[in-house]
């Protein structure tokens, strides 16, 4: 008895120090390079900074003061820093919730169309469905930039081949479907085509790890192909559907370069200026980083409670 | 396969790329060490030097003070200078990250226009009274390119470039032609002006395809608004000098020309042409613009962009409204030095040696196509060899002023005047209710600048 | 792996049965998927296209679809251009992607293991630090970053981009969705026979692990291999910048030259598109493997 508690608690601390030697350095690191910065990030939310600025102690300070909980009261008043501050927050709330369901309407009946033909021809698809991903997200802004051009991009050659008017995609900021602006839209698809890539591989992925004899014993029991999707095969990618929707929200909050490289000073009328968008015009072109680190902040308090509301609702199944 | 052998094989190939990865990342390539000494090190007279410099990635401009930094060395043998440069939309991004670290360039060109925010953040170095005084300053450079560099009664940099949008417009002579329209046109107001422009307007249906007179764009509108309310006579600054005043019959007579022009004449459609879309300087090349308000800057991008753009083109002067031409310029392209460098000295000689210098300049000048802001180089005869269409925007120099310290000059510029007008244009507004708005946000956004 | 069954009709072939439905069914599937693939490549192929056009015809109006006398010169161009080291721009790549990504999968599947497999005071504290950090901006968090990286002595140098890449918030998230799959069982049983806890990680969880070491492999050098702005802030000299810094080569504060910079684009793509191709079938098959059932 004696030797198999004494034995299970040098097991734990043998364990507890591999953990430790471990991840110590690990966290450290991590700490080091991406925490730190966070601290610093949320210390000149209380000054009014910005590198052009000489400033006392570690640039705070002298040109850069205190300024205390001014920032935070700034975005929620009425000045024009809180009214754009609102409309980056209107942006980013439509994009993100846009980009989410037109992302998995897209990817989730791909997946399933390309696991339903031949192996071969399923690599194939795989692969050419996957190069946008593959791609730099400035070579597609540029891309799809050109694709957009009134005069001379693909989308109102294509139009025009076909007897339609084109039209200026990413310039008329009145112009709305269902009240979103067309720029906007636009955006959002170029996004989604260039994001669709990494679901599509992990539905893929999803929906191979489901036995087939679930669905052959379905298709016994006389189910049909639209009762079996629904019953069976929606259910079991309920795990990877959470992965999929908390990675995907996560990274569509943070998207920069897109609205940057192809839009440029938050579109017209400001209707693609989105909160990271915002951050870096805030910091770099209006020289206000304490004002831009507090929008940021604003940010990561939205991301956090998304985040922890999805994985709340879509609690992981792990048995089946 | 089998697993087992195939991982094993993995994790020592992984192995083998961590420990390489760490190994090169520790081991430093070979080639120039960056000085990173604090300020204050002053190395001994005629020891060899490096100074680092900056500039944005315009090749023209790379290629011109390259040049300039060729023969800075022949002069100076024990003077290296490194030269880097970068895309322009982030260039503020490194200059400023660099600021905060204290290792920014030693010499670095800027834009005038943003060089008060730095000076008054004390970032830049002072202009040493040996190297230039403020009078001779003054007396070798024109007000409004200069202005720019000067805070507080002090000089923080020199211009090379007198950035101007005003007084002269980029004319398609092939168009004028069909037309029917004398060249070169003779226009004695802007109602003549506005005339011809008419007759330039192509439509297909309902879509214009050639505009008349292309001003609506994100620097022209600005331009344009601060010459109409000058040159009828106010100010658009308000009465304390630092907030602007739109609420002025003189302001809402201009921004109401303006808009009369796009929708009433129509001399242009504010939907297919405006900040977002056709930007005069694509257009123009692409032939969908007749009379095009740019200044000549744009000519060394145009042949760049579009080597083969066959129209025939020339600056013309434009008009002016009342007696006295009269408007506001943004300063220009000019070379700062940094307070933290080990070799202020030294680097304020090149500064010197690219602006005040009248061959250097010239030189520079040609090579990028900007208009000179040394006045010895504008009054050169010989110049307008090198670059003929220069000669109506010449003429207009004196007349120029510094914009002035607008705050926050890319918000007002862009997102308060440029977007407002463009947005009445397009019938979003009416003009009074412009006036009032951009009244609004620019005096909102002037006070939280001041920390208000 | 399982193929799942095709959902629309019964499998053909298998059976042995033909029906007219099932045949439908499949070429309306297939179509539809190389419709999709249309769209997919559609602005690869205008990108290659306008790569191939001349620098006359790239601004012509009305534009053209395919070139009409397709032309290398653009390639020519940039192959010739006495301020791109492009063979510099291509080798410093290589060595950072490489060697970031080898760092990644070190660190990310040790931590991976240690947080999907033990138990100590503070892990779901520790686990949702690390989630914490993908949550914030990089635009904020760029200037402490730099500050630290020059008080390291790495500005425009290689390492400053390896050293703070070398740990990855995402690597950890993805290797413990992993490893959390692998059953605990198996990792008893090690335990029992006397293995050293780093003996268990290289014995029993690692040779499990190459699939899903693919996967985070190809992602993360994807990531680097594209990063354009954190290498244009800590990177100064023309010869130790990276390949996507060609990206804007060409373009000038007002505009661009569209065929250089499609050729441009087009040479950024290529190496990553050969390192996928390589990569891509164990991507599937490592996030099947992960605990996503």
């Amino acid at each position: 008895m004696t030797t198999g508690v004494r034995r299970r608690s040098r097991l734990l601390r043998s364990q507890h120090i591999f953990a430790g030697v471990t991840l110590t350095p690990i966290m450290v690191y991590l700490m080091f390079f991406a925490l730190l910065p966070m601290v610093w990030a949320v210390v000149i939310t209380l000054f009014r900074y910005s590198p052009t600025r000489q400033g006392d102690i570690l640039g705070l300070g002298g040109g850069n003061p205190f300024v205390g909980l001014r920032n935070y009261l700034d975005l929620f008043s009425a000045s024009p820093n809180g009214q754009l501050f609102r409309v980056a927050v209107k942006n980013t709330l439509i994009f993100a919730l846009l980009v989410l369901p037109l992302n998995l309407l897209i990817t989730l009946p791909l997946a399933v169309l390309i696991e339903s033909v031949r192996e071969r021809l399923k690599v194939v698809f795989r692969t050419i469905y996957f190069l946008p991903t593959v791609t730099s997200m400035v070579a597609v802004a540029i891309i799809w930039g050109a694709v957009y051009n009134p005069t001379f991009g693909l989308l109102n050659l294509a139009l025009r081949a076909v007897g339609l008017p084109g039209r200026p995609w990413l310039t008329d900021a009145t112009a709305r479907v269902l009240g979103v602006p067309i720029p906007m839209l636009c955006v959002i698809v170029t996004y989604v085509w260039q994001d669709m890539g990494y679901n599509l591989v992990i539905f893929i992925a999803g929906l191979q790890g489901i036995p087939e004899t679930f669905h052959e014993a379905a298709v016994a029991d006389g189910a049909n192909a639209w009762q079996r999707f629904w019953r069976i095969t929606l259910p079991l990618l309920r795990p990877t559907l959470t992965f999929v929707i908390v990675m995907t929200m996560l990274s569509s909050w943070q998207q920069f370069v897109l609205v940057d490289v192809m839009m440029g000073h938050g579109g017209p009328s400001n209707v693609t200026r989105t909160l990271v968008l915002h951050v870096y015009e805030t910091a770099f072109r209006f020289q206000e980083m304490g004002l831009a680190s507090t929008v940021a902040m604003a940010l990561f308090i939205i991301i956090m409670v998304t985040t922890l509301i999805q994985m709340r609702l879509l609690r992981k199944e792990w048995e089946y | 396969m089998n697993q087992n052998q195939l991982s094993r094989r993995e994790f020592l190939r992984l192995g083998a790329m961590t420990a390489a990865g760490a190994l090169l990342a520790s081991c430093k390539p070979a080639g120039p060490t960056t000085p990173t000494e604090g300020p204050g090190v002053q190395p001994p007279a005629e020891e060899a030097i490096t100074l680092r410099m900056w500039s944005h990635q315009n090749p023209s401009f790379v290629a011109a003070n390259e040049a300039t930094i060729a023969k800075f060395r022949e002069a100076n043998p024990t003077v290296t200078i490194a030269y880097e440069n970068f895309p322009y939309d982030q260039f503020i991004q490194t200059i400023q990250t660099s600021m905060a670290a204290k290792n920014e360039a030693d010499v670095i060109e800027m834009f005038g226009s943003w060089v008060q925010s730095y000076a008054k953040g004390g970032t830049l170095a002072e202009v040493p009274a040996d190297i230039m005084s403020m009078s001779k300053a003054q007396e070798l450079f024109y007000k409004a390119p200069l202005d720019g560099y000067v805070w507080e009664g002090k000089l923080y940099g020199l211009p090379n470039e007198y950035n101007l949008e005003n007084g002269a417009v980029l004319i398609n002579k092939r168009m004028f032609e069909e037309a029917g329209i004398a060249l070169p046109p003779k226009w004695d107001s802007w109602d003549a002006l506005v005339a011809d422009a008419k007759k330039l307007v192509k439509m297909d249906g309902d879509v214009m395809t050639v505009a008349g007179f292309h001003y609506v764009n994100g620097d022209g509108l600005g331009f344009l608004y601060w010459e109409g309310v000058l040159e009828r006579g106010a100010d658009y600054f308000a009465n304390d000098g630092i907030h602007l005043n739109f609420l002025s019959p003189e302001a809402k007579a201009t921004v109401q020309w303006l808009v009369d022009m796009a929708v009433v004449d129509k001399v242009v459609d504010p939907f297919t042409f405006n900040p977002n879309s056709n930007w005069v300087g694509t257009a123009f090349f692409q032939g969908m613009v007749a009379i095009g308000f740019i200044g000549p800057w744009i000519v060394p991008e145009g042949k760049r962009n579009y080597p083969d753009f066959a129209d025939p083109w020339d600056y013309v002067r434009c008009p002016y409204y009342g007696n006295q031409m009269s408007f506001a310029a943004d300063s220009g392209w000019g070379k700062v030095v940094s307070p933290n460098s080990p070799h202020i000295a030294k680097a304020w000689e090149f500064s010197r040696f690219c602006a005040a210098d009248a061959a250097n300049a010239r030189a520079w000048n040609v090579a990028t196509s900007t208009v000179p802001a040394l006045k010895a180089v504008a009054e050169d005869p010989t110049l307008l060899n090198d670059m003929n269409w220069l000669a109506p925007s010449l003429e207009v120099l004196p007349y120029g002023r510094y914009v002035g310290m607008l705050q926050d000059r890319d918000y007002i510029w862009y997102n308060v005047i440029a977007t407002r007008i463009t947005e009445c244009m397009q019938g979003q507004r009416s003009v009074d209710e412009t006036m009032a708005l951009m009244h609004e946000e620019a005096n909102a956004m002037i006070d939280s600048k001041l920390g208000g | 792996m399982a193929i799942a069954q095709n959902q629309f009709s019964s499998v053909p072939g298998s059976r042995g049965r033909r029906t007219l439905s099932p045949l439908i069914g499949r070429i309306l599937v297939h179509s539809l998927l190389i419709a999709g693939c249309l769209l997919s490549l559609a602005p690869f192929l205008w990108m290659l296209s306008c790569s191939l056009k001349s620098s006359t015809e790239i601004v012509r109006l009305p534009p053209t679809l395919f070139p009409e006398k397709p032309t290398l010169q653009s390639y020519r161009t940039i192959f010739t251009d006495p301020r791109v080291p492009l063979g510099r721009f291509y080798m410093n790549s290589i060595i950072v992607a490489v060697s970031v990504t080898a760092m990644v999968l070190f660190t990310s599947s040790l931590a991976g293991f240690v947080f999907a497999k033990y138990q100590f005071f503070g892990k779901n504290l520790l686990f949702t630090l690390i989630l914490a950090t993908m949550m914030i901006p990089f635009q904020v968090v760029m200037i402490p970053l730099y500050l630290i990286i020059a008080r390291l002595n790495l500005v425009d140098n290689l390492g400053g981009l390896i050293v703070p890449g070398a740990v990855s918030a995402f690597g950890i998230f993805l290797m413990r969705q992993f490893i959390e799959g692998i059953p605990g069982e198996l990792i008893d049983a090690a335990r029992i026979d006397g293995a050293s806890e780093f003996g268990i990680y290289t014995r029993v969880v690692f040779p499990q692990m190459g699939p899903a070491l693919a996967t985070l492999g190809i992602f993360q050098f994807m990531g680097t291999w594209n990063d354009y702005l954190w290498p244009l802030i800590i990177l100064r000299t023309t010869e130790r910048r990276t390949l996507p810094v060609m990206l804007t080569w060409y373009n000038s504060q007002h505009g661009s030259r569209t065929d250089l910079t499609m050729a441009a684009s087009v040479l950024v793509i290529l190496p990553i598109l050969i390192v996928y191709f390589l990569f891509q079938r164990w991507i599937v098959r490592g996030i099947a493997l992960t605990g996503f059932k």
